[in-house]
């Protein structure tokens, strides 16, 4: 039997393999599985590392998730109040930028590795690649610098900003949140992640019009990752769909992994590609807190038809919602493995 | 002369150019349009027009659904002031983010919209409590009471839409009184608004105008 990296690096590289890599991303859920509350289970690097072990041996899916929550990231950049829920992720609960004032006061830590904020998830990555390394790949999530401002400001004084400006102060922003991504990638990578998710939701037209796209987008993302390199970075924009953008992303970022939308057509990401990287197919798994065991085996049917012919490709989840019975999580999953696996027509 | 200001403003709203578009309103208000006919000839045809490229999946983008919102906000702010007499105001809504989230851009577009169609939009702001949503409502005589959410916990627990459905009830006032969600969740389950209790659901903030201004043309009725 494979282990999830070999399928991963199978799936890249277009090479045999028994099943396409099946990539479920439980966070929360670790919680429920370690009987603490969200908040308590997110205070300690040992008690994520454990639930993710955990989860990936119960399920049989393929990756392990070093991230606790976004909000993480506004920590290292100064946040200092999270509010948790009982039931579902954790929201910033206080902007660090409360007013264009703050954009000069903001500071990108010289050195994220020994920043207080980050102490946990190295703990959690050390022990993930201990237990696990090498067997299955570890995923670390990083927010584009053209997205990162939203998690600062929220969503809504950012759009503001970059649509209306002043542009002074837009570029100094991003330029900090870039150099914060560089060296969050930078930090990750020497803490042995293996699958950097470059979570853009700016990086599709869903979300700013094609003309943004091109002369604000892609030279932020080109700045962002230029001097790490490309290797290991997945391109997913959140929720929102970016066929349209595929080709313009191989061209000048070279990035090779697509982690579509689930509104995105499978069958059309995977032409748009065209054998260059790994695309990614993605379930709506909101979904799987009402479908009936007979829906979800029907969904995940439909979805590995459409990608998995001629192989380079994967079955994911979006962050699956906390609530979504146990039962369901495990139709979705034997499915994917069946239909998944090559020796399924 | 009309049609052209129409013309230059729609493509403005779609460039997300807003001081192209508050430049064309301005020269048009110069060269005698009447302020009522900017707001309901110029500014309302845009929205909707956006509306119909958004059912047509032209692919209309956040960014254009926020800057017409915006803009059209401000338009009419600068013009009904300047209107021969006083709006007839289609309704009133009370609008907020559900008890637990901070997201706040749906909100917005929302009521920047509901502006321009002349219904009084009373914002409540982020993370509202299901009771503040009722008390506000009955203390500005509002038709509807639209909830966004963005998040699942948020949209399908217990201190959102379901929480202010149960109160309407035992308060005897589902006759009263709509309700209105929307927010990402709904979008990947168009039938999550029945489960929760919502009178109706729109897949984004412009089309929000529309089915917000149904609803209160359904209490009145």
């Amino acid at each position: 039997m494979m282990t999830g990296m070999e399928r991963l690096v199978a799936a890249i590289d277009g090479t045999p393999a028994d099943r396409i890599p099946v990539f479920c991303n439980l966070l929360d859920q670790g919680a429920k599985e370690l009987g603490l509350p969200l908040e308590e289970y997110y205070s300690s690097g040992e008690h994520v590392a454990e639930a993710q072990l955990k989860m990936r041996a119960k399920y049989g899916y393929d990756c392990l998730w070093s991230l606790f929550y976004v909000g993480k990231e506004a920590e290292l950049l100064g946040c200092r109040k999270i509010i948790f829920a009982k039931d579902g992720p954790p929201n910033v609960g206080e902007m660090v930028i409360k007013k264009y004032d703050d954009i000069a006061r903001l500071q990108v830590p010289d050195d994220i590795t020994s920043h207080p904020a980050f102490a946990e998830e190295l703990k959690c990555l050390r022990i993930l690649k201990a237990e696990a390394g090498g067997k299955y790949p570890i995923c670390a999530y990083l927010t584009a610098s053209m997205t990162m401002p939203a998690i600062l400001m929220g969503m809504e004084k950012w759009l503001q900003m970059l649509m209306m400006g002043p542009n002074d102060l837009r570029d100094e922003l991003l330029t900090k949140c870039s150099d914060f991504f560089q060296k969050q990638v930078a930090a990750y990578r020497a803490a042995g992640a293996d699958v950097l998710v470059y979570s853009n939701p700016f990086g599709s037209t869903d979300v700013i019009p094609r003309t943004f796209f091109n002369e604000l987008s892609l030279p932020w993302m080109v700045r962002d990752l230029t001097p790490g390199g490309t290797s290991g970075i997945v391109y997913y924009c959140g929720s929102a769909r970016f066929n349209n953008v595929i080709r313009s992303v191989i061209e000048h970022l070279g990035i090779g992994v697509f982690y579509l939308s689930p509104m995105d057509d499978i069958a059309e990401g995977k032409q748009l590609v065209a054998g260059r990287g790994l695309t990614c197919g993605v379930i709506n798994d909101i979904m799987l807190l009402e479908w009936s065991k007979e829906e979800i085996r029907a969904e995940v049917k439909r979805m590995i038809a459409a990608g998995k012919q001629g192989g380079k490709f994967l079955f994911g989840t979006l962050v699956m919602p906390y609530n979504i019975p146990e039962e369901n999580i495990r139709t979705m999953l034997e499915a994917a493995y069946e239909y998944g696996s090559f020796e399924c027509p | 002369m009309l049609k052209q200001v129409m013309s230059q403003y729609n493509e403005a709203i779609m460039d997300t150019d807003r001081d192209r578009a508050l430049q064309i309103v301005h020269v048009a208000v110069d060269l005698g349009i009447s302020p009522e006919e900017i707001v309901f000839n110029v500014v309302v045809p845009a929205i909707e027009l956006m509306m119909q490229s958004i059912s047509e999946n032209q692919g209309i983008s956040l960014a254009q659904h926020f800057m017409a919102a915006q803009i059209a906000s401000e338009v009419v702010d600068e013009m009904v002031p300047l209107f021969a007499k006083a709006p007839e105001i289609v309704g009133t809504v009370v609008i907020g983010t559900s008890q637990g989230d901070f997201h706040g851009l749906g909100k917005r577009i929302v009521s920047g919209c509901l502006k321009a169609m002349m219904v009084e939009v009373i914002d409540l702001g982020l993370n509202v409590a299901p009771e503040r949503f009722i008390d506000e409502a009955l203390a500005r005589n509002a038709q509807v009471i639209a909830i966004s959410s963005m998040m699942v916990h948020t949209a399908t627990g217990e201190n959102g839409c379901r929480r202010v459905r149960k109160l309407l009830k035992e308060r005897d006032l589902e006759d009263r009184i709509r309700i209105a969600v929307g927010g990402a969740p709904y979008r990947f389950d168009p039938d999550l608004f029945k489960s929760v209790g919502a009178d109706g659901w729109a897949e984004n903030g412009v089309t929000a105008g529309r089915v917000i201004t149904d609803l209160i043309r359904e209490v009145r009725r």
